[in-house]
């Protein structure tokens, strides 16, 4: 995963702290297994040591092990909150959204997703927002629970019904970048994707202008047919 | 004296004829025999949930495979959870505490015996139900059913209600063996043997037995909430109630009964390491406290479970506490566990070859489980298939390599001889081989391509169409080297080698008695004056001999 936004910077970098961290603990606790394996086999034929009890000896792991455990706590509530910081929008992003994040609503239905931009336009499947910006998603469900990853912009959030889950993210370059659902939702749950689309600040403008114009335009052919009495 | 009969012998009652061993079985509130029924089931249920896991595996062998619809790719999946969980794992290690515990303690059955047999059956009634609904239609809601997906307005068949039915009542079964676990071990320990003298094993399945009674209560009241979802109107988990609140109930469950096998398995594999190792475990106490700690903090820990939920930064905090403090007390047990292996003259037969490899699988797992629960790593790799790696090496750890050293150590008890080794080496390979393609590249797919749980198929230009082939691969393996230790037991439970009582030279009270033993377990019980009573009963036995022995001249003085 190549990171795109600040927040996912944050977490890549604990992503690799933590399988360290991890590789570190499976080292350490296999390592010690084949060691005592050997060591016993090597002493076959004498008598089983007795038992050096110990009690500093526990006293110590315990220690080392709490310090441990503390140490990646910290470590981690560090890198959480950097990761779930709002960044402010760049000089390179949107000029209107200037100090305010771009809010925009992504509704999970079965099975996908809706965009609802600032200006009433709406988009299925593909969001598109500006470069360099500030985007704020609101995660809302229509049905039953969908999370929303886009691994390179954001962590994962679960788009629960009845509930506002926040994503906030800045992508620093243009491009597509896909994501899929990540919780069981049915039987289309598997195909049910979305893409990112990062485009400039003024193809974000013209895009969500077009999309406006083309549902009005779609949404009075629609009126005008059902007043005519004809079905659409 | 004449010949007349003596009045205490009563012959009347005495059966002419035995009724059918089937029969006797079914009917019989002993200890041994429920338990015999649980551990079966279990590993009959094994098989069936590794033959739901191959098809699952198959269909997620190549990209955009058509082997399985979604819909049928769903309910293999639902199943296979429930089968795991309620029809394998739980009663496996529930099945081998309510064997060995009462024996470990000395007691000549167990205290509340009709109880423990209601819950078995109510177990049964639980399996049967849930494979009921493979005659008509069996849920699709995955393996945890998450509200509001299992509300009726999404899915109307009948599955749900069956999946909710049997885990209520496998879960209502294990509460009440649980109730009569606890009654015996706090109430029929043979005289001497204090709290600190209990057998770990023993102890486990105490703290297992607590931990049934906080959990079970938990999942049932749940399930109830969704029935009444289901059947009655209810919006407990719909959208204007607390689609949440099915989240935090299941998950309180499933933390706990994670932490039970684990429990479990470390409790078997420290019985197992302190007999082939010739020497007692070291720093019982804390081994014993921190199981204690495991099923508390892993318990408390359940939010880890969803940490991309929409639920304050500051509960997220609080289940990552509740986990990384999980590491002193599995590091502790790991530690002493490892420095006992260390000293002792190991025989490294097959019981103590998969205790190493339930320890081996179980650091993998948790480990892997200790970077998932730092917050924003969690936002990463939950849901996906690393997710599913981790979970699957902690669980197949503990119980498959914990369960299978437990069911080696204890089968020369239960039936009276020893499970064959060379069969069990092959076995013991193929299983480490096969979970580690199985799950292995499962874990690169999920961390560096975020492939997703749940999904009935993946698109071929994801980049982890050779991480699924692998892994399918690597479970038909996992699942061969599964089989062949079931094929061991069931040929060696009539042909293999008689065992004796005490073919380990063990140091709890379980290998004092008959193998497999008589009904009231005991005829005599020593008095218990240490944490390892076998050690001292062999210690007097040789003094004694010895004492015989030596001539008259050259008696040792007795301590």
């Amino acid at each position: 995963m190549t990171p795109h936004s600040p927040g996912t910077d944050q977490i890549d970098t604990l992503l690799w702290i933590g399988f360290v961290a991890s590789a570190i603990v499976v080292l350490a606790i296999n390592g010690a297994l084949v060691y005592a394996l050997r060591k016993s086999r090597a002493a076959r034929g004498g008598e089983p040591r007795p038992l050096d009890g110990g009690r500093r000896i526990q006293f110590r792991v315990a220690g080392a092990l709490t310090l441990f455990a503390a140490a990646i706590f910290v470590v981690s509530v560090i890198f959480t909150e950097k990761a779930s910081e709002t960044p402010a929008s760049g000089a390179a992003g949107l000029a209107s959204a200037e100090g305010e994040p771009l809010t925009i609503q992504a509704t999970g239905q079965q099975w996908l997703w809706r965009y609802d931009y600032p200006n009433d336009a709406f988009s299925y499947y593909k969001l598109v927002v500006p470069v360099d910006t500030t985007v704020e998603l609101e995660l809302l469900s229509t049905d039953v629970v969908h999370t929303w990853d886009v691994r390179e912009l954001s962590g994962k959030r679960d788009a629960v019904p009845g509930k506002v889950n926040r994503i906030v993210f800045r992508a620093d370059e243009e491009g597509t970048y896909e994501g899929q659902s990540a919780t069981l939702s049915g039987q289309s749950y598997a195909s049910m994707q979305t893409a990112v689309e990062v485009v400039s600040p003024q193809a974000y403008e013209d895009f969500v202008e077009q999309q406006k114009a083309d549902i009005e335009s779609a949404q009075d052919r629609v009126v005008g047919l059902l007043e005519k009495g004809e079905t659409p | 004296m004449s010949a007349t009969p003596r009045p205490e012998l009563v012959v009347d009652g005495l059966p002419g004829k035995r009724r059918p061993r089937w029969i006797e079985l079914a009917t019989s509130a002993d200890h041994k025999d429920l338990a015999r029924i649980l551990v079966c089931g279990a590993l009959g249920f094994l098989f069936i949930a590794l033959v739901e896991l191959l098809l699952m595996r198959l269909q997620l062998a190549i990209p955009e495979n058509t082997f399985l619809s979604p819909v049928a790719f769903n309910r293999m999946l639902s199943l296979y959870g429930g089968t795991a969980i309620f029809l394998f794992a739980l009663p496996l290690a529930l099945g081998l505490f309510y064997y060995v515990a009462p024996l470990q303690i000395g007691a000549r059955g167990t205290a509340l015996p009709r109880l423990g047999q209601i819950g078995v059956a109510l177990w049964a009634a639980g399996a049967t139900i849930l494979y009921a609904g493979l005659l008509y239609t069996p849920s699709e809601a995955g393996i945890n059913p998450l509200a509001p997906l299992s509300e009726l307005t999404f899915l109307s068949s009948n599955g749900v209600d069956a999946w909710a039915a049997a885990t209520g009542l496998c879960t209502l079964g294990f509460v009440f063996l649980a109730i009569d676990l606890l009654t015996t071990l706090r109430n029929l320990r043979a005289p001497g043997m204090a709290w600190r003298r209990v057998p770990v094993f023993a102890w486990a399945a105490t703290v297992s037995s607590w931990l049934i009674l906080v959990i079970g209560p938990v999942l049932l009241a749940a399930l109830t909430m969704l029935m009444i979802d289901r059947n009655y109107d209810g919006v407990f988990f719909a959208e204007s109630g607390a689609p949440l609140l099915w989240q935090h109930l299941s998950w309180i469950f499933f933390s706990g009964a994670y932490m039970l096998i684990l429990i479990f398995a470390l409790g078997a594999v420290a019985e197992i390491v302190a007999s082939l190792s010739g020497r007692p475990l070291l720093n019982r106490g804390t081994v014993m406290g921190s199981m204690v700690a495991i099923a508390v903090l892993g318990t408390l820990a359940w939010m880890q479970n969803m940490l991309t939920a929409p639920i304050g930064l500051g509960w997220t905090y609080f289940a990552m506490l509740m986990s990384l403090a999980l590491i002193v007390p599995f590091g502790l047990i790991l530690f002493n566990l490892i420095a006992t292996m260390a000293g002792g003259l190991l025989r490294m037969r097959a019981p103590l070859l998969f205790a190493a490899g339930a320890v081996s699988a179980i650091s993998i797992g948790l480990a892997a489980e200790l970077s998932h629960s730092m917050v924003a790593v969690g936002w990463q790799l939950k849901n996906t298939t690393d997710a599913t790696a981790a979970t699957h090496f902690a669980l197949v750890g503990g119980a498959v390599f914990g369960g299978f050293a437990a069911l080696y150590y204890w089968f020369p008890k239960m039936t009276g001889r020893t499970m064959g080794e060379n069969l069990a080496r092959i076995s013991f390979w193929t299983i480490a081989l096969g979970l580690l393609l199985a799950f292995g590249p499962l874990f690169l797919a999920g961390g560096f391509e975020g492939q997703v749980i749940d999904a009935y198929k993946f698109y071929g230009d994801a980049g982890v169409s050779a991480y699924n082939l692998v892994a399918s691969i690597g479970s038909v393996i996992l699942a061969a080297g599964i089989a062949m230790t079931l094929v061991n037991a069931i040929q060696s439970r009539g042909n293999g080698p008689v065992a004796g009582h005490d073919p380990w030279h063990g140091e709890t009270l379980e290998w004092l008695t008959l193998s497999p033993p008589d009904p009231h377990n005991f005829d005599v019980l020593p008095d218990v004056r240490s944490a390892h009573p076998m050690r001292d009963i062999r210690a007097a036995i040789a003094n004694h001999t010895q004492r015989r022995e030596a001539p008259a001249g050259e008696r040792q003085p007795v301590a």
